[in-house]
């Protein structure tokens, strides 16, 4: 059984189909590459997996259960946790309590340990700063931790919100162009910790366009084209494909 | 360092005590013969001041709402007058008109909390997830069918004229106005600070962390595993129960309710109030509201050394706070003592 | 009175109204914000036509048209002060700023014209259509009696007279066009190389004009006060979001809705009660938001 599948996944915006039955399944531990031409669905895909948008038919399951349509707060319950193109930061809120706030399970988040200090609040919110803290260094962004992450660079905040996932301790990750915009060093230091998590077993899921990254890091690359699986597999095997070459290459193809 | 030291503390339980110290203080004079004595210049002061706190814990509860959560109740009143409203009617005797039941105080002001708190998770299951103008709109036309309510069912709620006789607790235990004033001032005030602490214990924890992520992004907070509906309804709720106790209090001070206290001009007042002091920070929203409040004081004085009837000073008075709130939004949009990089607004 | 009557009265209602709600919603649509002073524009139009009325010679019509211009140069310089500024920070802020400058506008009004209502001196002819059958049901009669006056055929007139130029402006106008297309999506209109502040401000001057008619009609039909708009802005305000807010033929029908809907309650609800009806039209504005918040036609404004 597969760690997160989708069957036969539809979603449509005014009439157009921008997934048309596309089915998919990640196994766990893999670390999967999603690529496509722009308008491929890929965007979609994650949305629809991670909750954001409800499909208009198929069916997401994960962990052997189903999850169509549930919502991202319940998905990241389940284990599920997804990044944003577009980096979303709570920019009113410092790097620090971004990524404090992610922690799961604290007591404090209810109003009345909140109002009484409860000593099960006090003590869950130790360890979740000294993860936080944690976190917080191994993106090296220490330096950086009570500025309000309006201020920091793309780079930096490719950097948060992976810190951020990664409070949740999530069973699938999933990042949507985690390179994008981000410059050579930190796109390096980015994969590494991707391939780190991995090989301490946690299942990624990527969607990016810097393909030679995607190509090294990924054990398994998924082709969309118009809405629709095009190609799955080894990412040599894929890139060497016929129909990627035409579909997505192109006159780019080296 | 433990993780104690790191944890806020000071700030909230300096209010606690100061509150406590008050109420303990506001009993004194009002149990023993214990008496105090107020130069006849001051009394305005009291007066303007006792509405101040009352007013208080209405901007601490508008303050969770739109300052940390971002939820724009534009219908505060609504809460203000449901709470007092329920209060009065539990527990008036001999009204003149509507519904008066006699029952104890303290019965009545529970009540009127849990009602305004019912009528807050009325609004907000049905009304949350609209967008933060329309938001705006639904609280702003729920005060008005409710103000239209009480002004229309003369039987039940006196029209008008109000509900009157709702017995006035501190009053009853002190005959001299002076002393009364004092003590009404000093329990009052005292309720204001054990708010000011409860709010701040809530808004300092994790909790308001959860808040001010809603505020900042929803989808993110949900993404994170937040369960975000549940904590606007509840910011909302709490916001509400505490304009229901604002009202209660107001009820049992006043010994009468009636529409015309209960107008739009108080949501303006506590708004400006918020925005001026600046949002998300407690102590600055109390510090915006006496702003706006001691305009109020200064008018008194003006109006009598001015030759202008009433009426126009009031109409000057009123654009003279329009003009505050425009000013405030447009060259300070985080207030006066306001973070604007907290409230995320170019300054 | 026959509920024939009563829907007469909500018929002129409607009219005032949707003329005003036309205006309240393009503000809505293109400049994205809800204007809560929009009351006051109407109240200043009411001014500007009493005192037309009173000081230059000619019929009630100079005066009308005196106070649209009136109206279309106040709306402008106004959303230049105080609108155009801060039209970056969003709907709320601008919400906010409109709800000051409503109150200082209401109570400048006041301060310059005293707090009495003045009335507008009109010569009136009732039409009475009498013998019409009664058909009693309860104690509301279904038909019955009932009189138009020359004042109201005016003001209905004037709406339907305003809805055919708004549809002419909106659909055969370079101007118009690009309000509409603008409102369906503003960076795409600015893509397609619309000047997208110019077509900002013809929509307060727009709004402007009508706001000074609607002021006129609802001073004739009512009184010239502080409050005469003001009294009407959560009325204009449902009908506008009832048809869906952003759409001027929605707001049309709305304001149509809104009409009947009071002048009907009035007639239904016991008489020392009359006063809920206003109160009945904000119940049906919170229903339409929570049934179908995007209105009867119209844009989405649930979040996420």
């Amino acid at each position: 059984m597969s760690l997160l599948s989708a069957e036969g996944l539809v979603k449509e915006f005014g009439g157009l189909r921008a997934i048309d039955g596309l089915s998919v399944s990640i196994e766990d531990g893999e670390l999967v590459g999603v690529m496509g031409p722009n308008g491929a669905g890929k965007s979609t895909f994650f949305n629809c997996v991670s909750g954001v948008i409800s499909p208009d038919g198929g069916t997401v399951s994960l962990k052997g259960s189903d999850v169509t349509g549930d919502s991202p707060e319940s998905l990241a319950h389940r284990g599920l946790v997804r990044t944003f193109q577009n980096t979303r930061e709570l920019e009113t809120m410092t790097v620090r309590d971004n990524v404090r706030l992610a922690a799961p399970d604290q007591p404090g988040e209810r109003t009345l340990p909140a109002l009484l200090r409860s000593g099960s609040m006090q003590e869950r919110e130790g360890t979740v700063r000294e993860r936080a803290d944690e976190l917080i260094e191994m993106f090296e962004l220490d330096h950086l931790a009570d500025e309000y992450s309006s201020n920091l660079s793309g780079g930096q905040r490719k950097l948060l919100e992976l810190a951020r996932t990664l409070m949740l301790d999530p069973d699938v990750l999933m990042l949507d162009e985690p390179f994008a915009g981000v410059n050579p060093t930190l796109t390096r230091e980015i994969a590494d910790h991707v391939r780190d998590l991995n090989e301490d077993g946690m299942t990624v899921v990527i969607i990016e366009h810097e393909l030679e990254t995607l190509t090294e890091l990924v054990d398994r690359l998924i082709v969309l084209q118009q809405g629709q699986l095009l190609v799955e597999g080894d990412p040599e095997m894929v890139l060497k494909d016929e129909r990627v070459i035409e579909a997505y290459l192109g006159g780019d193809a080296k | 360092m433990s993780v104690l030291d790191r944890l806020p503390s000071g700030r909230g339980d300096r209010a606690l005590i100061a509150g406590l110290v008050c109420l303990l203080l506001g009993a004194l004079f009002a149990v023993t013969p214990l008496r105090a004595q107020l130069p006849s210049a001051l009394y305005v002061f009291v007066e303007v001041g006792i509405l101040f706190v009352i007013y208080g814990i209405l901007v601490l509860g508008l303050d969770l709402q739109y300052g940390h959560t971002g939820l724009v109740n534009f219908g505060h009143v609504v809460f203000f007058a449901v709470g007092a409203y329920a209060t009065a009617m539990l527990t008036a005797q001999d009204t003149f008109a509507g519904i008066g039941l006699g029952y104890p105080w303290p019965l009545g002001l529970a009540v009127g909390v849990i009602a305004a708190a019912i009528l807050g998770a009325a609004v907000s299951l049905t009304s949350i997830r609209l967008r933060g103008d329309f938001l705006a709109i639904v609280t702003l036309a729920t005060a008005e069918i409710f103000h239209s309510i009480f002004v229309n069912f003369e039987n039940i709620f006196g029209g008008n004229v109000g509900i009157l006789g709702v017995p006035r607790p501190i009053a009853s235990l002190v005959s001299d106005s002076d002393t009364r004033l004092v003590a009404t001032l000093l329990v009052l005030g005292g309720v204001t600070l054990v708010t000011l602490a409860v709010v701040t214990r809530l808004t300092d924890a994790p909790y308001g962390r959860v808040l001010r992520a809603i505020r900042a992004d929803e989808l993110v907070t949900r993404s994170v595993g937040k369960s975000t509906i549940t904590y606007k309804t509840q910011a909302f709720v709490y916001g509400a129960a505490l304009a229901g106790l604002a009202g209660g209090l107001f009820a049992l001070y006043n010994g009468a309710v009636a529409p015309g206290f209960f107008t739009i001009q108080v949501t303006v007042t506590v708004w400006i109030g918020m925005l001026l002091g600046g949002a998300a920070n407690h102590r600055a929203v109390l510090a915006g509201l006496s702003i706006i409040m001691g305009l109020r004081l200064i008018s008194r004085f003006a109006l009598n050394v001015t030759p202008v009837s009433g009426d126009v000073f009031a109409s000057i008075r009123l654009i003279v706070v329009g003009l505050i709130l425009v000013a405030v939004i447009r060259y300070r949009p985080a207030g006066i003592w306001g973070d604007p990089q907290e409230l995320g607004v170019d300054q | 009175m026959g509920l024939l009557q009563e829907i007469i009265f909500g018929l002129v209602t409607g009219s005032y109204i949707a003329i005003a709600a036309i205006g309240f919603t393009l503000i809505y649509g293109i400049v994205n914000m809800i204007n809560f002073a929009y009351g006051e524009y109407i109240s200043i139009g009411a001014f500007i036509g009493f005192l037309a009325a009173n000081t230059l010679p000619g019929p009630l019509p100079v005066a009308v048209v005196v106070a649209m211009i009136g109206g279309g140069i106040v709306s402008i310089i106004l959303a230049r002060g105080f609108f155009t500024p801060i039209n970056h920070t969003g709907p709320v802020p601008m919400l906010l700023t409109s709800i000051g400058l409503g109150i200082v506008l209401r109570n400048g009004l006041r301060l310059v014209g005293g707090r009495s209502a003045r009335y507008f001196e009109t010569e009136t002819s009732t039409f009475q259509f009498d013998a019409i059958p009664d058909l009693p049901v309860g104690p509301v009669d279904l038909l019955g009696d009932f009189f138009v006056t020359s004042e109201q055929l005016v003001v209905v007139g004037s709406a339907v007279a305003v809805f055919a130029s708004i549809h002419l402006l909106l659909t055969r106008t370079d101007v118009g066009i690009a309000m509409r297309a603008m409102g369906d999506d503003e960076s795409l209109a600015r893509v397609r190389g619309i000047d997208t502040q110019l077509i900002r401000d013809s929509v307060w001057v727009l709004a402007g004009v009508l706001a000074g008619l609607a002021g006129v009609l609802m001073a004739v039909q009512t009184n010239v006060s502080a409050d005469t708009g003001f009294s009407h802005i959560l009325q204009i305000l449902s009908a506008a979001i009832l048809g869906g807010a952003g759409s001027p033929y929605g707001a049309i029908l709305g304001a149509y809705v809104i009409g009947l809907v009071l002048a009907v309650s009035t007639a239904f609800l016991p008489s020392s009660m009359t006063g809920l009806s206003s109160a009945v039209a904000f119940v049906i504005l919170i229903a339409v938001l929570l049934v179908k918040p995007s209105g009867i036609a119209g844009t989405e404004v649930r979040e996420a």
